[in-house]
């Protein structure tokens, strides 16, 4: 018998719900993969945090079904989805740990609810991708127009190619079988339609208006959010610190997890 | 290291760096640790020019470094290898390599931090093909896009003509007939109205088609939901002499977050067509609970008949698009066919599905299942909460028409001659503006799509004359309000009827719009101390029992003439006296029959005076019967139906004497 349960909360966003502590960590993944990009950054937290994970729609195990072109244009819906979710689930008094374009999904959510999240933390954030004349943002408008065409050269492979094989791989233990087969594998218009979301926001002034604590935790080398951007963004929330990691890349939580980690904890003490 | 090894060691070298196949190794970092010749002289480099002086990174477009950062290499990261993605390739000369990489990673060893080795193969000639095959998949697309357009496009157009179609076939309904004229004005519009479901059937079709309906999240309330469509189809099943049951289980929650537009279409369909292939017998609608959480319940919603059936081999058929279970099915019964499949495809939209069972002769039954988040949230409003109370005489009004289609004019004029509201008609934009230099007016009623100025231009241009009676703008046009909401807010319209309209649509947005207007000027009024008090003035203040009934609909019947408006709650009173003892004879007999009979018999009076709690205790009364309730619960509610009852008696006395 069907039904549609899949429209259920849990079902639609994939949220899995861990660790042993009371208050929540809501880790929100960005642009690109699914909430496997935390893989080796949450078990950190386990034993003292309630660790919520969740896939936006569209992304990984999300309800693909739920995507609507119109609704995920912009990235107030994503807040909207941050909000349901924290609504769904009761949660109160919570970090959000947002990587990539899901910081500023954060910032809107937290502008949208002022009390919901205690503290902030932002890794690899940037309310604006695109340079003008007095802000240095990294990309110029040619280099989301090349993005979208590399997205769509990988269409014919893109399934096949972006998704793992499902292994028993002893090296990696951290991966169990059960990895998605979905992860990365995103149907290529909803990747594009993220991307104009993503690459083409402007949320400079909703920074402003978020007064909790944030962490801003930056990679020393990053071509998607450079150094200047972090520190733009730590100095445009009201109580901003931000945190030059020694990592490199634009995904520190994967590449250099202990590190981040370590920070996080240090700025939750 | 012996001779042979070392023949060996520099063949491998050979074979490395002269392979038909590119190979770079980089670090963490993307900087490139070695480079074999093959790729080397691909790319226009030297070794010494990007070992260790370039990252890979530097050699994608910018598009792929983005593309690397967010998806490649997390996905490394993650599992260890990459398989096949392509990259563009900027070569030293600029021009660039289309190049399909697999990536493993080196993990640290002896020291060595952890390191990564790319293959590239040089796939141009695939590119070129991959290109071309996007190029005609993207073509195809479009022309299939183009065609949905089209159909869309069509539907749309029709509208408007079937609008004067039906507008004329309306007022031709309302002259003085002979017999065989009215009998051609009742085909005029049948065929009409049919002609219309069409039209909206196919529109919904392609809007599903292009994913153009998303779902709503909306508290709202589900007996109101049921009980209206048992309103609505309760005179078409007694006109065939079938009963209409509608059965919702007591533990079903009232209110609910979701989609109740959506379950209002697909139970209209399923429910039409129950009554529509059923010649005697019944027809069955029940709703009950399956499962439930904490914050959300799963609901199953059966429509069962005991029609003519559908043939096993056709069961799989009926919902394809313009399929019926034969011909003959469709020279008999009429219909477009479109009604289930548009049923499946909301279902399938909420991820559920439509079952049916059928035997031929016997009855079809259909079931869906829908899951909804549960609400605590009483004052879910209902669509017509929002004119009640501003039945304001309509006759001081005064509307400007503005069409430039001559015949949506005329019906407009006629409609609003009926309800003896001036009016002033325009048919052009300029027009407009320049009889709103001279008079003023309440309403200005504005065709969206006009040649020369648009309905969006000549909106925009009113408000701009800054007029001081500020009228309000209703647009009208073929499309619905949803389409074209940001427009019109943009535009400065108020609100929006979309085109065909029924008489009664128009009236109730006259109502709604006069109704503030009215109010604003009672409010200037109250500056100016004047008094006039309208002897012969139907009351404009409801009652203070606005709950259990409502003279809305009569007082439009009665087009604000208190003579008749007197007759209509007189023949209400006289038939609620005599219900009231129905209902007290039927329950102390605990007949349950004699109580169905009374609930059909009552429905019109109760429908119009908007009795609805009095409708909702009747039919919990039913049920109380039939799950043969325990006596002191039936007194409860006995006493509660016959309080309800003369809350309801002595409102309409009061009304009767004002």
């Amino acid at each position: 018998m069907t039904s549609n349960k899949k429209k259920r909360i849990e079902d639609l966003f994939n949220i899995n719900v861990l660790g042993s502590g009371e208050q929540p960590m809501l880790f929100a993944h960005g642009y690109g993969c699914d909430q496997n990009m935390f893989r080796f950054l949450y078990p950190y937290f386990e034993n003292e945090y309630k660790v919520v994970l969740f896939d936006y729609i569209g992304a990984g195990n999300s309800n693909i079904s739920a995507y609507s072109h119109e609704k995920y244009s912009s990235l107030d819906s994503y807040a909207d989805d941050i909000l349901t979710i924290c609504d769904h689930l009761n949660l109160e008094n919570v970090i959000f740990v947002g990587h990539s374009v899901s910081a500023m999904i954060g910032v809107l959510a937290s502008n949208k609810a002022p009390t919901l999240f205690s503290k902030l933390i932002m890794i690899g954030p940037s309310p604006r991708y695109i340079n003008d004349a007095h802000y240095t943002g990294g990309f110029d408008e040619t280099a989301i127009e090349e993005l979208l065409e590399t997205l769509d050269s990988n269409y014919l492979g893109w399934s096949t190619t972006m998704a793992p094989v499902i292994m028993g791989n002893s090296d990696r233990p951290a991966l169990g079988e059960e990895l998605s087969a979905s992860f990365c594998s995103t149907d290529p218009e909803i990747a594009k339609n993220f991307a104009r979301a993503t690459f083409l926001s402007d949320n400079r002034k909703d920074l402003k208006s978020v007064a909790v604590p944030c962490l801003i935790l930056q990679s020393k080398k990053d071509i998607i959010a450079p150094i200047a951007v972090g520190e733009y963004t730590a100095n445009a929330v009201q109580n901003g610190r931000l945190k030059i990691l020694e990592a490199t890349g634009h995904c520190p939580n994967l590449s250099a997890p202990k590190e981040t980690a370590e920070a996080i904890l240090e700025f939750l003490d | 290291m012996k001779k042979a090894d070392s023949k060996r060691l520099k063949a491998a070298l050979d074979l490395y760096d002269y392979a038909p196949c590119g190979s770079v190794s980089f670090d963490k970092e993307a900087m490139i640790l070695d480079i074999n010749h093959t790729l080397c002289i691909w790319l226009g480099y030297t070794k010494d020019e990007l070992i260790l002086k370039r990252s890979l990174l530097s050699l994608f477009r910018i598009g792929g470094q983005i593309f690397f950062e967010t998806h490649f290499f997390p996905l490394i990261q993650l599992q260890g290898f990459v398989k096949e993605v392509y990259f563009d390739i900027v070569r030293k000369d600029k021009s660039i390599f289309h190049g399909l990489i697999n990536v493993r990673e080196v993990p640290a060893h002896d020291d060595l931090p952890v390191s990564y080795q790319a293959t590239i193969l040089d796939i141009s000639d695939r590119w070129h093909y991959e290109a071309e095959l996007i190029k005609a998949k993207k073509q195809a697309e479009a022309d299939s896009k183009a065609k949905a357009d089209f159909l869309a496009t069509i539907s749309h157009e029709i509208r408007t003509p079937l609008n004067a179609i039906l507008g004329i076939g309306n007022l031709l309904h309302q002259t003085s007939l002979s017999e065989n004229q009215k009998e051609y004005a009742k085909l005029l519009l049948h065929s009409s109205e049919h002609l219309l479901g069409l039209v909206n059937n196919l529109l919904d079709l392609s809007k599903i088609e292009a994913k153009k309906i998303i779902l709503e999240q909306v508290p709202f309330n589900l007996a109101d939901l049921a009980n209206l469509l048992h309103q609505t189809y309760l005179v078409k099943s007694s006109e065939k002499g079938i009963h209409l049951h509608t059965n919702v289980d007591t533990d079903v929650p009232n209110y609910l977050i979701g989609d109740p537009l959506k379950l209002k279409q697909i139970l209209t369909n399923l429910i039409g067509n129950a009554i529509k292939f059923t010649k005697k017998g019944q027809v069955t609608i029940a709703i009950s609970k399956m499962k439930e959480t904490t914050s959300e319940v799963c609901l199953k919603f059966v429509v069962s008949d005991t029609g003519i059936g559908i043939p096993k081999e056709k069961l799989e058929a009926i919902f394809q698009e313009f399929a019926q279970a034969s011909y003959d099915v469709n020279v008999e019964f009429g219909g477009t066919g479109l009604g289930l499949t548009i049923s499946k495809k909301l279902l399938e939209l909420h991820d559920s599905s439509l079952n049916v069972s059928s035997e031929l002769n016997k009855g079809s039954q259909f079931s869906f299942e829908l899951w909804y988040k549960k609400t605590n949230r009483q004052s879910v409003t209902t669509e017509s909460n929002s004119i009640d109370f501003k039945a304001h005489k309509l006759e001081d009004m005064r509307v400007l028409i503005v069409d430039d289609n001559p015949a949506n004019i005329f019906i407009a004029e006629q409609y609003l001659d009926q309800w003896k509201i001036k009016y002033t008609s325009a048919e052009s934009g300029l027009e407009a503006l320049s009889i709103l230099e001279e008079e003023s007016f309440h309403l200005i009623l504005l065709d969206l799509q006009m040649p020369k100025m648009s309905g969006y231009e000549t909106a925009k241009k009113i408000r701009e004359l800054n007029l001081e009676s500020s009228p309000v703008i209703v647009s009208f046009s073929a499309s619905t309000k949803g389409e074209v909401q940001s427009a019109l807010e943009e535009a400065g319209i108020d609100d929006h009827l979309s085109k065909p309209f029924q008489p009664n649509e128009l009236f109730q947005k006259l109502l709604k719009h006069y109704g503030v207007a009215n109010e604003v000027d009672n409010r200037e009024k109250k500056i100016e101390p004047k008094t006039e008090t309208h002897q012969d003035e139907v009351p404009l203040i409801e009652t203070p029992i606005p709950d259990s009934y409502n003279l809305q609909r009569y007082r439009k019947m009665a087009n604000n003439r208190q003579e008749f408006l007197k007759k209509f709650i007189t023949s209400t009173l006289d038939a609620l006296v005599s219900y009231q003892k129905d209902y007290n004879r039927a329950m102390n007999a605990r007949n349950i029959q004699n109580l169905s009979d009374l609930i059909h018999k009552s429905t019109m009076s109760i429908y119009y005076i908007q009795a609805d709690r009095l409708t909702s205790l009747l039919n919990e009364s039913r049920q109380g019967l039939h799950q043969k309730s325990t006596t002191s619960d039936l007194n409860e509610l006995i006493d509660t139906c016959n309080h309800e009852f003369e809350t309801i008696l002595k409102g309409l006395h009061k009304d009767l004497k004002n």
